[in-house]
């Protein structure tokens, strides 16, 4: 049936529409892109060869109803949305004209649920966790076990027990977050690994019954079940183990006609060595670029969505599995808006200026001046590097997270880059819960503000000076009464101003030796007291923004009129016109907080609330509420508490 | 004579020392009070990497005590240039507690003066960072009751208020009695919180007039002042803040616009340095004054006028840092012809509106019977005439001699020009020492043979001598400062920068004797 398919359409947003549509332009098709509002002007719009806007991503009728309308043949779902929804790929199934690229929906159904995915594992052969029976004595159970929801993902409804007195609460409690998140309150209870590593292996089968696997990926660097470092092939696992994997992965996908890319999960044991199926993904996982990276084929690389396309085109595969082999490692780091250091929260803002690096591939969706919004996935773009082995990839990610600088937004790239710099990472002996409990620091300000200070002095230095050359007023520190005055540079950074000396004849700054190297296009490269520093920086009139080794550092230009609140010393209030004081809301003694209303009194028409002027004591209370006051009479007095 | 090299490397050094300010104690003290040294109060009140034209740092060397010396009174205790802030060229002027407490001294008190005359003539908003005692008590008779006194710094601020050019003043420390009325007298002000004080009248002299005891922080502090009297605007938690404010308030005057030309300035062809070995030290010794200009003004460039008319003073039209001016300067004695020259050429300046630069390097004018005969004395009438009605801005230089009316002709300090800076070669007295002994000694009847005679000149010529020293007469500010030759350029291009603030009359002469 290999039609001459001449349009794609992507039903997704981000980086993941630009890398398919990518692809499919390679392959000489046509692109359609879907939107909504928010998205009018996002980049995978503007890449698109035609888009249609609709109200949702997760618009089933209306996705299909735009495939048709515009031509496009195929619908690729890229992943999250509706790439798992065997509903969408039912709606597709029903028309004549359009096809998913992806598996059917009855795999879709199949694999959705992990009580039957895990049927059909153990039907195939391929190794499950122990489970236990809902029904089962739960003093038989072998603790800890895990808790979790048939349905779903994401370590929505999980829960880890280990005490036969935490079991009712915690299955009470999965039981209801299942059911809210899923719709479906079925819950599975299965051994706990305590010491685990993520293994997933690659599959791409077609529609005349090829299967192949293409190798193993680990992701077990893993933040709340979310994976942040992905790499391939797995650094721990064995040839045995591998052999297992994979072979494992061929069988499931063989024993349910999986058709199209899908991902098979496994955990790996590694206090016992054992492998376990998790779940299958039936879609084209985040992480696929790192098999990319690595997968040859006859010797050359490989496009999983040039692959995803061709099958979904009806056409078989052109290699078998003997063809397959790996070269190198990979490893990718998600970047996304959140604040890492600051409690993992969300972020969301204009990305005023994003530099990614050209050192390592980059699959992203963000450019200067872009908003982003927490209204989606908060991942931003991946950075894959690829090295002749662990080590040079992980050279070349750290290099290339150094390179790259989102600004305007804090970002996990300085985690994902003290995290890839960490002994453990390179010593792969992270499990999926290391990162729960670890502690990663971000780099010190130190460096990050020798760069600001120089970068800022060099900006109102002559060279960068807007009345040009010749002004005899030139900012060049000079003195007629001695020698040139160094540059000094006030940075606000978590609270504190720091006053840097830059001495641009003698290069320094304050006692460090610095030499310029690069300071054009927001990218300065400096060696610092010997070691080569590198960051992007965007100094703007009242701030300047560094990110070093990924991390995004603000330092505020001082504002002589920020912060500079009541002073200690008078805490006495006084009627500030003559009134009358409707009340008083504290009791000499009594401690109140900065701000907090001590009472009322009213004046020419208004009421005013008294305030506390700073945390402390009521030493005094000069009236009570009714009482006619003057203009300047005491009414309380706060004695400020010590700090 | 000293080599240049050696003259500039003497002027170096005495600046070294100036710049530390007071004695190695009374700064320790200082900055363990949390402040700053006045140098980098400036260094943080300037835009980030701007220059400063410092005014007369070698003011008061030697007048109250040597160099180096307690009772000495380095800078006269008080620092006062221009530089820029937020883009506005200001001048400021700074109290150094340092010294002496920061308290007025005869100098300090003609220093802050010139620093408001530059201010004036120059239409730059002013800021005083104050931190004195007020007038030096011993001295009070020198430093209170005169024109010129304490009193006219608040005339000028009143004054220079009311013609719309900015006072701010930040007190960073003790602000008493009649200092007390700069803040006040400013149209914006700062405090800084425990350690600002402002009052008329401190504790001692409460106390002995009232007998009410009271700290200087409840009688005049920051909080007093910025929250209860109003004497202040605004209240900074120390210095560096405090500064900050008054940067802010800086940014909220009307920009100026800076009159310079747009477009590159094409540099001297030969570096400044070169400066050094084509001016003799020795100002008895001839040479091409051309040699300065070229290495003074834009791309080496002169359009030279009267060429072959009155060579002895060379008069051109040229740019320096892109601002056209016309440079007179001496090369060689002064002549009827070049008295003329000189006034013809400051008639065409004004007539164009173009600044004049002098270069001074003048012996006198001629005499003779032949010459007084011909009436040199009408024809320097004529450029002293010219040099003092002109209304453009006027920049002398002195780099060598300065000798009698040929000062005069050449805009000496009484004419008014807006700067006059000095090389440290520079010569200044009324004659040359010798020959103001050979007169002195020719008027004496009393004095016989050689021996009485030689006896009779010597402490003449030595005291001709020491006068004539530039530092002498930085010293007694009748310049605004000794510059090292190869900044000459800069200084200038910066006087140009600012003079241009200030709008230009009509010119109107006084009668050219004919």
């Amino acid at each position: 049936m290999a039609q001459p398919f001449d349009a794609v359409l992507v039903a997704n947003r981000g980086e993941i529409a630009l890398r398919v549509m990518r692809t499919a332009r390679t392959m000489g098709l046509r692109t359609v892109a879907v939107f909504t509002a928010a998205d009018r002007d996002a980049p995978h719009v503007r890449a698109a060869d035609d888009a249609v806007e609709v109200s949702s991503y997760l618009g089933i009728e209306e996705i299909v109803k735009a495939a048709d309308d515009r031509g496009a043949r195929l619908i690729h779902p890229g992943y999250g949305f509706l790439s798992e929804r065997s509903s969408f790929a039912r709606e597709i199934e029903g028309t004549e004209t359009v096809t998913l690229v992806g598996p059917s929906a009855a795999v879709m159904d199949a694999m959705g649920k992990k009580d039957a995915a895990r049927e059909i594992a153990v039907a195939a052969g391929v190794p499950v966790v122990p489970s236990y029976a809902n029904d089962a004595d739960p003093a038989t159970f072998a603790f800890p076990v895990l808790v979790k929801a048939a349905a779903g993902g994401g370590g929505k409804g999980m829960r880890i027990v280990r005490a036969l007195d935490e079991l009712e609460p915690s299955l009470a409690a999965a039981k209801r977050e299942a059911l809210s998140a899923f719709g479906d309150d079925t819950i599975l209870i299965e051994k706990y690994v305590e010491h685990g590593r993520h293994i997933e292996v690659q599959v791409l089968a077609d529609h005349h019954g090829n299967v192949v696997h293409l190798f193993e990926r680990d992701c077990s660097t893993q933040r709340r079940h979310q994976k942040v470092l992905e790499e391939a092939p797995a650094p721990t696992i064995s040839p045995a183990q591998r052999e297992l994997v994979t072979t494992s992965a061929v069988a499931l996908a063989r024993a349910v006609d999986y058709t199209n890319a899908g991902t098979v999960e496994f955990l790996l044991d590694s206090d016992t060595g054992e492998v376990y199926f998790l779940e299958m993904n039936t879609r084209l996982q985040v992480e696929h670029p790192v098999t990319e990276e690595v997968v040859r084929v006859r010797g050359e690389r490989l496009d999983l969505v040039e692959q995803q396309l061709l099958v979904a085109a009806g056409q078989p595969l052109s290699f078998g599995q003997d063809d397959v082999t790996v070269e190198g490692h990979a490893i990718e780091a998600r970047i996304y808006a959140e604040d890492s250091f600051g409690g993992f929260l969300p972020q969301a803002g204009r990305a005023e200026l994003v530099r990614w690096s050209d050192a390592a591939r980059v699959d992203h969706a963000l450019e200067s001046g872009q908003v982003v919004s927490t209204s989606f996935d908060p991942m931003l773009g991946k950075v894959i590097a690829w090295g002749e082995d662990r080590e040079a990839a992980r050279a070349r990610l750290i290099d290339a997270l150094d390179r790259t600088g989102v600004l305007g937004l804090t970002t996990n790239t300085g985690f994902v880059r003290a995290l890839a710099a960490r002994d453990e990472f390179r010593d792969a002996t992270i499990d999926t819960a290391w990162l729960d409990h670890a502690e990663v620091a971000p780099p010190s300000a130190l460096v990050p503000l020798t760069l600001a200070a120089w970068v800022a002095a060099a900006l109102t230095g002559p060279r960068f000076a807007a009345a040009g050359a010749g002004d005899p007023f030139a900012p060049d520190g000079w003195r007629s009464a001695g020698p040139k005055a160094p540059t000094l540079v006030a940075l606000e950074h978590a609270g504190r101003v720091h006053e840097l000396e830059v001495d641009a004849a003698a290069s320094t700054v304050d006692s460090s030796a610095v030499r310029e190297r690069t300071l054009a296009d927001h990218v300065v490269v400096l060696t610092i007291d010997g070691r080569d520093e590198l960051a992007v920086v965007n100094a703007q009139a009242h701030s300047i923004e560094v990110a070093y080794q990924g991390q995004r550092f603000v330092f505020e230009r001082p504002d002589a009129f920020a912060d500079h609140g009541p002073a200690a010393g008078d805490g006495t209030l006084v009627a500030p016109m003559p009134g009358t004081v409707l009340d008083v809301l504290v009791s000499v003694g009594q401690q109140v907080a900065e701000g907090e209303t001590l009472g009322a009194m009213e004046a020419m028409k208004m009421e005013l609330a008294l305030k506390a002027p700073f945390a402390g004591t009521v030493t005094e209370i000069g009236v009570s509420a009714g009482q006619q006051v003057a203009l300047g009479a005491t009414l309380i007095v706060v004695e400020a508490r010590d700090e | 004579m000293a080599e240049m090299t050696e003259l500039v490397a003497d002027l170096r050094e005495r600046l070294a020392l100036v710049r530390q300010g007071g004695s190695e104690s009374a700064r320790a003290k200082h900055t363990a009070r949390g402040k700053l040294l006045v140098r980098d109060r400036v260094d943080r009140l300037l835009d980030p990497g701007s220059p400063f034209l410092e005014l007369s740092p070698l003011a008061a060397t030697g007048m109250y005590g040597a160099p180096g010396q307690d009772n000495a009174v380095p800078a006269a205790g008080i620092v006062t240039g221009i530089g820029r802030v937020e883009g506005r060229e200001v001048v400021v002027v700074a109290n150094d507690a340092t010294v002496k407490g920061g308290t007025y001294y005869p100098l300090t008190v003609k220093k802050h003066l010139r620093a408001q005359t530059i201010a004036s003539d120059n239409h730059l908003p002013c800021v005083y960072l104050v931190d004195s005692g007020g007038a030096f008590l011993p001295m009070q008779d020198d430093v209170f009751p005169d024109r010129e006194h304490f009193g006219r710094i608040f005339f000028n601020q009143a004054n220079l208020s009311g013609r719309g050019i900015p006072q701010i003043a930040s007190v960073m420390g003790s602000c008493t009695a009649g200092g007390a009325y700069v803040p006040a007298m400013s149209d914006e002000s700062v405090i800084v919180k425990n350690q600002g004080t402002i009052f008329l009248g401190g504790p001692p002299l409460v106390k002995a007039a009232t007998g009410e005891i009271v700290s200087a922080e409840d009688l005049g502090g920051g909080d007093v002042h910025a929250r209860t009297s109003g004497v202040v605007d605004h209240l900074a938690d120390d210095d560096a803040h405090a500064l900050r404010i008054v940067r802010s308030i800086v940014a909220t005057l009307p920009t100026q616009t800076h009159g310079r030309p747009p477009g590159a300035v094409e540099e001297p062809h030969q570096p400044p340095e070169s400066l050094y070995d084509v001016v003799p030290t020795d100002t008895r010794t001839p040479y091409d004054v051309r040699e300065v200009i070229r290495r003074i003004v834009d791309g080496s460039r002169m359009h030279e006028f009267k060429k072959l008319y009155g060579e002895t003073l060379v008069t051109c039209f040229a740019k320096i840092h892109g601002y056209d001016v016309g440079i007179i300067a001496n090369n060689g004695i002064l002549f009827s012809e070049s008295a003329l020259k000189g006034a013809h050429f400051i008639e065409l300046c004004n007539q164009r509106g173009n600044p004049l630069v002098f270069l001074q390097n003048i012996t006198g004018f001629m005499v003779g019977r032949e010459y007084e005969n011909r009436g040199i004395a009408r024809d320097g009438a004529k450029l002293v005439t010219a040099v003092a009605c002109s209304v453009v801005p006027k920049f002398t230089v002195v780099i060598g001699g300065s000798f009698g009316a040929g000062n005069y002709g050449m805009c000496g300090r009484a004419y008014d020009p807006r700067f006059l800076w000095m090389w440290p070669n520079a010569r200044i007295s009324v004659m040359g020492g010798e020959q103001a002994a050979s007169v002195l000694a020719e008027v004496r009847t009393d004095l016989e043979g050689e021996e009485q005679v030689e006896a009779f000149k010597a402490p003449i010529r030595r005291t001709y001598e020491t006068q004539g020293s530039p530092y002498y007469s930085t010293a007694r500010l009748w310049d605004d400062g000794v510059i090292d030759p190869a900044d000459t350029r800069r200084v200038l291009g910066m006087g140009l920068a600012v003079a241009a603030h200030a709008p230009v009359p009509a010119p109107n002469y006084g009668i050219f004797r004919m």
